[in-house]
């Protein structure tokens, strides 16, 4: 008899920094057997993406947008996410250097989670805590899980 | 912690773990840049600038440069937007 392995997690990312995608690849390379990490450079690659995804393709769990971006930065991107219907509930955080009153009133606005870009080591420990704490409950459940293994 | 402003000498003044804390939560990104293979990040906090220098980049910091001096932005000036200064240049 032959098992199929349940579909993992789609996260998707959208920065223009590439060292924050292998910093980021690294913190949930940990979660690799449940979770798939999608990386794009801007907002428009990352929209053109959901909008490609067929009605029965597993849907992203997990959107996070870097603020500051070309084309399209992550403040227009989640408010673009916001307005189409099919994508409008699924969680979205903004990652950030900088911790501005104003973007986290806006993050809020939208509905969006709000995480401050590491500076050192021991925040790069609670990153994948702080993101997964805006997924559904039983995608923390397997988290935690697969942590517990 | 507290989120008053300080000066630029009671922040040195302040133990590693500390500053780290104040940069990451009060700290504007400026910019970023290679010396080498090193990465570069400066941060504005309150009237002074933080460089930080890493020894692998946001995970092991080699060392900080604080200055009042806006000399330090110059090899930044490039990525600076008009206006973002004090204002709103996230990262």
């Amino acid at each position: 008899m032959t098992k199929s392995l349940p579909p993992k997690h789609l996260v998707l990312y959208a920065d223009d920094d590439t060292d924050d995608h292998a910093l980021i690849r690294e913190a949930f390379d940990e979660f690799s057997s449940l979770i798939e990490l999608i990386t794009f450079v801007d907002g428009v690659e990352l929209l053109r993406y959901i909008e490609s995804l067929a009605p029965l393709q597993p849907q992203p769990c997990l959107i996070i947008l870097d603020v500051n971006m070309p084309l399209l930065d992550g403040k227009q991107t989640l408010r673009r996410l916001r307005e189409m219907e099919e994508f409008k509930a699924i969680p979205v955080v903004l990652f950030t250097t900088s911790t501005l009153p104003s973007e986290i009133a806006f993050a809020k606005a939208y509905d969006a989670g709000f995480v401050t870009k590491p500076l050192h080591a021991r925040q790069i420990h609670l990153l994948v805590d702080q993101f997964v704490e805006h997924c559904s409950d039983d995608i923390k459940e397997n988290i935690k899980r697969q942590r517990g293994k | 912690m507290t989120k008053k402003a300080i000066g630029l000498s009671e922040y040195n003044e302040l133990s590693q773990d500390q500053q780290f804390e104040m940069v990451h939560h009060d700290g504007v990104y400026v910019g970023k840049r290679k010396v080498g293979k090193q990465i570069v990040v400066l941060f504005q906090l309150y009237g002074f600038y933080v460089e930080v220098y890493y020894k692998h980049y946001r995970k092991h910091v080699d060392h900080t440069i604080t200055s009042d001096s806006t000399d330090i932005l110059q090899p930044y000036i490039d990525q600076i937007q008009v206006g973002s200064i004090g204002n709103n240049p996230e990262k």
